[in-house]
C-alpha cells in the first residue's frame, strides 16, 4: 500500500477516491474449493436438443448429476476445460427448463433439488474485511459466480415452469431447504442476494404450507439482527419480499402481523445501517398503514420513541418516512398524533444540521399535509411558532431562513388572527426575558463593583480554617465578604473574627 | 352628546388635543389621490387584488424581519400614494413595494435592525437586483416629495389610545393588528386616517361594550369635527373587514406563489421512495386454506381472530380519495 501524500488528504483523512483507487482488484471469496491432487475431468455429454425424446429424461438426469461436481474458482488455472463443460451444461439446462413443456416429471424433482443444493448451499466464507462498511467498501464477490449464477437462474426457471407442481416439490423444497436458502441472504454478493430475493418470493407464493415457517424465520433473522449481531447483509432483500407479502394481507389484519409491525419493523429503525434498507422498510410500514389505518398512532409513537438523537443522516430518513406516512394518513388518525409529532418536527426545524431542518421545513410544500395542518391550525401553530420565529433570526444557513419565511407566510395566511396573537405574546415573552437578563446583568455588575470597592478591606484567609460560604454563591472564590455588608450574620468561628458571612441576597444569584 | 364633565381636562389632555389638531391638519398632505385609487380598483392592469396581495406580502416581510407596525403602515402609505399617482407595469409592482418598505424602515427602524437590501430581495423571492431597488427608491422619493414623518392612521390611533388612557386601557396591539388587517384592502386607503383610526377605536369600544368609553370617541369626533355620515360609513366597512379577519375559517393559502428552494442533497433524496416495488403482490390466503399445514404454529397468533374473513374491515371506506392523498409531483428547485 503506497503512502498517501498530505495533499491528497482532506482534513487529515484520505479522500474516498484515493482509497478506492488503491483497491484496484475486486476482492473475491468463495467457500468452494477442492484439494484433489488428481484433477477430475468432466466428459461432455450429447446435447439435449439432439437427443431423441425417449432418451431426454435420462440425459437430463445425467447432466444434472454431472453438474454436482464443484470447482475451485479461486484457482484460475486448473480444470479450465471441465469448468467450461459445466458452464455450457448449466446453460443448456436453463434453456431446457425454460422452453420445454413436459420436462418436469416426478423423478426429476429430487435430482434437480439435489443439484441445486449441492451447488449453492454452503457456509459462506468469512468476510475478508471485518470492518466492512456496506456504503463505502466494495463487497466481496462470489468467485464461483460463473457457475452459481446459472444454477440460480435454473432454480428460478424451475419454479416458474408452468408444469411446476408444488405438491410434488414440497417433498424436496421443505423447511430445511428454505432455512438454508435464508442463510444465504447474508452473502456479500449483491447479485446472489438479488436472485435469492426473487426465488424466495416465488417459493412463498407457491408453497402455502411453508409461509408461516418463512415468516417466522425472517422474524428470527431480524430480531437477531436488531438485538444481537447488528450484522446481516440481506435485510433489504427480505424487506422487499415482505413488502409484497404485506401488500397482499387480507383484512382484518391478523394479530401476528400487527405484532410483527410493532415488535420487529419499528425496532428495525434503530439499526446502525438503516440507510441500506430504509426505503424498503418505509415501504413496508406505509403498506401496513394503508391496510389498517388504526395502526397509525402506535406506529408514529414508536417512531417518535426511536427518534435519532445523534445521527443526522438517520433523522433525515425518519423525516422522509414521516412524510410518506402523512401522505396516506386519515384525518381522524392525524388528530391523534399531531401534537407529539409536531413537537418533534418543531425540534427538527431548529436543528443546526441544515439537511434536517430543510427536510422538516419542506413538509409545508406538501399540499395534503397543508390541508391537514389547516384543519388543526389552532393546535399546530402554537407548537411551531416559537421555533420558527427563533430560527428566522438565528439559523446560520440562508436557505433555511428563506424556507422559514415560506412556512411562516403559509401559516399566517391560514389563520391571521391566531398568528397575530402568537406574534404579540411571543414578543411579550421576549421582552420579559430581555428585562430579566438586564436585571441579572445589573445585579452582577453591582456585585462586581462591591467587590472592587471593598478590596483593600479583604483579609487574607490563609490559615487553613474553613470560611463559611454563602449559601447562594456556589462559585464564589474564597474571598470573605466585607464586614460592612448589612446585616451580616457573624460566624461562630471565634478564632477568625474577620470572616463574616454575607447576608443572603434578596434575589438569588443563580445563573 | 358631549358630556365634558366626565373627562379630565388637565394639561396632558390639552396637549394631546392640540397634537391631534395639528396632525389632523397635516393628514391631507399624505393622502393618496382618490382618483388614482379608484382607477386601480377598476382597472385590470394593476388591480386592487394585486395591490392587496403585495401589501399582504409586505406585512409578512415586516413580521419576519421584526419591523414595527409603524414601518408597515408607512410603507403602505407610500405605496398607495405612488400607485395613485403613477401607472406602473405589473412586473414592477414588487420592486415598488419593496422600495417603499425599505424606505419606511430607514425612517422608523434603528440602523442596526435594518435588513440589508439583498436579504430583503432574497427572502421576498424577487427577481430584481439591489441596484434596481436603489433606483426605484430614488424615483419614489422624488415623486412623493418624500418627507419622513408622514401622518398615518397609526399616528391617530396612538393619539386616540393615549387620550383614552385617561379612562381605560385599550389594547394598542390589538388595534394595530386590526389596522393592519384593514390596510390590506385598498378600499381603506380612501379613508382619511383620522376617520379610519376613529372607526377602529369605536369598533373596539363597542366590541368590549364599554359604554362610557364611547364618550371619548364622541369627544374626539367633535374636536376634529368629523362628520357623522363619514364616520358611520367607515365604521360599517371596518366592521365587515374585521369580521372576516376574525373568522375561524382558514383561507387556503395561495401556495403556488412561493418558491421552495432546497439544497441539492436534500432534493436528491426527496424522490428516493417513489420507486415501484419490483416484486408482485402475494395475496394472503383466506382462512379456509390452511397456511400452516406443514409448519409449526404461528409463533405469535393468539387465536383471537374471528373466523369470518370478509375482506375489508373498514366499512366506512377511506376518507380521502386516493388521488388527493398521493402527491404526484413535488415542485422544487435546486439551490
Amino acid at each position: 500500500m503506497s503512502a498517501i501524500s498530505a495533499s491528497e488528504k482532506v482534513d487529515g483523512f484520505t479522500r474516498k477516491s484515493m482509497r478506492k483507487a488503491q483497491k484496484q482488484r475486486k476482492s473475491q471469496g468463495s467457500s468452494q474449493y477442492r484439494t484433489h491432487s488428481v484433477p477430475v475431468e468432466l466428459s461432455p455429454l450429447p446435447q439435449l436438443k439432439d437427443a431423441p425424446s425417449t432418451e431426454q429424461q435420462e440425459l437430463f438426469t445425467q447432466k444434472l448429476q454431472q453438474c454436482c461436481m464443484l470447482f475451485d474458482f479461486l484457482d484460475s488455472v486448473t480444470d479450465l476445460k471441465s469448468k467450461e463443460i459445466k458452464r455450457a451444461t448449466l446453460n443448456e439446462l436453463v434453456d431446457y427448463v425454460s422452453t420445454n413443456r413436459g420436462v418436469l416429471v416426478e423423478s426429476a424433482y429430487p435430482e434437480i433439488t439435489n443439484m441445486i443444493s449441492t451447488n449453492i448451499f454452503r457456509i459462506l466464507p468469512p468476510s475478508e474485511n471485518p470492518d466492512f462498511d456496506p456504503e463505502e467498501d466494495e463487497p466481496t464477490l462470489e468467485a464461483a459466480w460463473p457457475h452459481m449464477q446459472l444454477v440460480y437462474e435454473f432454480l428460478l426457471r424451475f419454479l416458474e415452469n408452468p408444469d411446476f407442481q408444488p405438491s410434488i416439490a414440497k417433498r424436496h423444497i421443505d423447511q430445511k431447504f428454505v432455512l438454508q436458502l435464508l442463510e444465504l441472504f447474508d452473502s456479500e454478493d449483491p447479485r446472489e442476494r438479488d436472485f435469492l430475493k426473487t426465488i424466495l418470493h416465488r417459493i412463498y407464493g407457491k408453497f402455502l404450507g411453508l409461509r408461516a415457517f418463512i415468516r417466522k424465520q425472517i422474524n428470527n433473522i431480524f430480531l437477531r439482527f436488531i438485538y444481537e449481531t447488528e450484522h446481516f447483509n440481506g435485510v433489504a432483500e427480505l424487506l422487499e419480499i415482505l413488502g409484497s407479502i404485506i401488500n397482499g394481507f387480507a383484512l382484518p389484519l391478523k394479530v401476528e402481523h400487527k405484532q410483527f409491525l410493532m415488535k420487529v419493523l419499528i425496532p428495525l429503525h434503530t439499526a446502525k445501517g438503516l440507510a441500506l434498507f430504509h426505503a424498503q422498510l418505509a415501504y413496508c410500514v406505509v403498506q401496513f398503514l394503508e391496510k389498517d389505518p388504526t395502526l397509525t398512532e402506535p406506529v408514529i409513537r414508536g417512531l417518535l420513541k426511536f427518534w435519532p438523537k445523534t445521527c443526522s443522516q438517520k433523522e433525515v430518513m425518519f423525516l422522509g418516512e414521516i412524510e410518506e406516512i402523512l401522505d396516506v394518513i386519515e384525518p381522524t388518525q392525524f388528530k391523534k398524533i399531531q401534537e407529539p409529532l409536531f413537537k418533534q418536527i418543531s425540534k427538527c426545524v431548529t436543528n443546526p444540521h441544515f439537511q434536517v431542518a430543510e427536510r422538516a421545513l419542506y413538509f409545508w410544500n406538501n399540499e395534503y399535509i397543508l390541508s391537514l395542518i389547516e384543519e388543526n391550525i389552532d393546535k399546530i401553530l402554537p407548537i411551531m411558532f416559537g421555533s420558527l420565529y427563533r430560527i428566522s433570526k438565528e439559523h446560520w444557513n440562508p436557505t433555511i431562513v428563506a424556507l422559514v419565511y415560506n412556512v411562516l407566510k403559509t401559516l399566517m395566511e391560514m389563520n391571521c388572527t391566531l398568528f397575530d396573537e402568537l406574534t404579540s405574546s411571543y414578543k411579550a415573552d421576549r421582552q420579559r426575558e430581555k428585562k430579566k437578563e438586564q436585571e441579572r446583568e445589573e445585579l452582577w455588575k453591582n456585585l462586581e463593583e462591591l467587590k472592587l470597592s471593598n478590596k483593600p478591606l479583604v483579609q487574607n484567609n490563609s490559615h487553613g480554617l474553613p470560611s463559611v460560604q454563602n449559601n447562594n454563591n456556589n462559585n464564589n472564590s474564597n474571598n470573605s465578604e466585607n464586614q460592612d455588608r448589612s446585616p451580616a450574620a457573624v460566624t461562630a468561628n471565634d478564632q477568625d473574627p474577620d470572616v463574616t458571612v454575607a447576608a443572603s441576597e434578596s434575589t438569588p444569584c443563580a445563573k | 352628546k358631549q358630556n365634558l364633565v366626565y373627562l379630565h381636562i388637565d394639561m396632558d389632555a390639552f396637549k394631546l388635543m392640540k397634537e391631534l389638531r395639528v396632525n389632523y391638519d397635516q393628514e391631507v398632505h399624505y393622502l393618496p389621490k382618490v382618483t388614482g385609487l379608484v382607477f386601480i380598483e377598476s382597472t385590470v392592469r394593476i388591480s386592487a387584488k394585486c395591490r392587496d396581495a403585495k401589501v399582504e406580502d409586505l406585512w409578512s416581510l415586516t413580521s419576519f424581519f421584526g419591523y414595527s407596525t409603524q414601518t408597515f403602515v408607512l410603507a403602505v402609505n407610500l405605496l398607495d400614494r405612488f400607485l395613485a399617482m403613477m401607472r406602473i407595469q405589473p412586473k414592477h409592482l414588487s420592486c415598488v413595494s419593496l422600495s417603499c418598505l425599505h424606505m419606511a424602515a430607514k425612517v422608523t427602524e434603528e440602523e442596526c435592525n435594518l435588513t440589508p437590501t439583498d436579504e430583503l430581495i432574497r427572502i421576498g423571492q424577487c427577481r430584481f437586483t439591489v441596484s434596481d431597488l436603489a433606483r426605484m427608491e430614488k424615483i419614489v422619493t422624488e415623486k412623493l416629495n418624500f418627507k419622513s414623518k408622514a401622518v398615518t392612521a397609526l399616528t391617530f390611533l396612538h393619539l386616540y389610545h393615549e387620550i383614552a388612557l385617561s379612562k381605560e386601557t385599550l389594547s394598542l396591539e390589538k388595534l394595530e393588528a386590526q389596522l393592519k388587517a384593514c390596510l390590506c384592502r385598498i378600499a381603506f386607503s380612501k379613508a382619511k386616517p383620522s376617520v379610519l383610526a376613529l372607526a377602529l377605536l369605536r369598533q373596539e369600544i363597542e366590541a368590549l361594550q364599554w359604554e362610557d368609553m364611547l364618550e371619548v370617541a364622541y369627544y374626539i369626533q367633535a374636536h376634529l369635527k368629523i362628520a357623522n355620515v363619514e364616520l358611520m360609513l367607515w365604521s360599517e366597512r371596518v366592521a365587515q373587514c374585521l369580521s372576516d379577519y376574525a373568522s375561524p375559517e382558514c383561507s387556503k393559502p395561495n401556495h403556488r406563489r412561493l418558491q421552495w428552494i432546497v439544497s441539492r442533497r436534500t432534493a436528491q433524496n426527496l424522490h428516493s421512495y417513489r420507486s415501484v416495488p419490483e416484486l408482485p403482490t402475494i395475496p394472503e390466503g383466506c382462512w379456509d386454506e390452511s397456511e400452516s399445514e406443514d409448519s409449526c404454529e404461528d409463533m405469535m397468533s393468539s387465536g383471537e381472530e374471528s373466523l369470518s374473513s370478509s375482506l375489508g374491515s373498514d366499512a366506512e371506506g377511506s376518507f380521502f380519495p386516493p388521488h388527493l392523498r398521493r402527491q404526484k409531483q413535488r415542485q422544487y428547485l435546486f439551490a
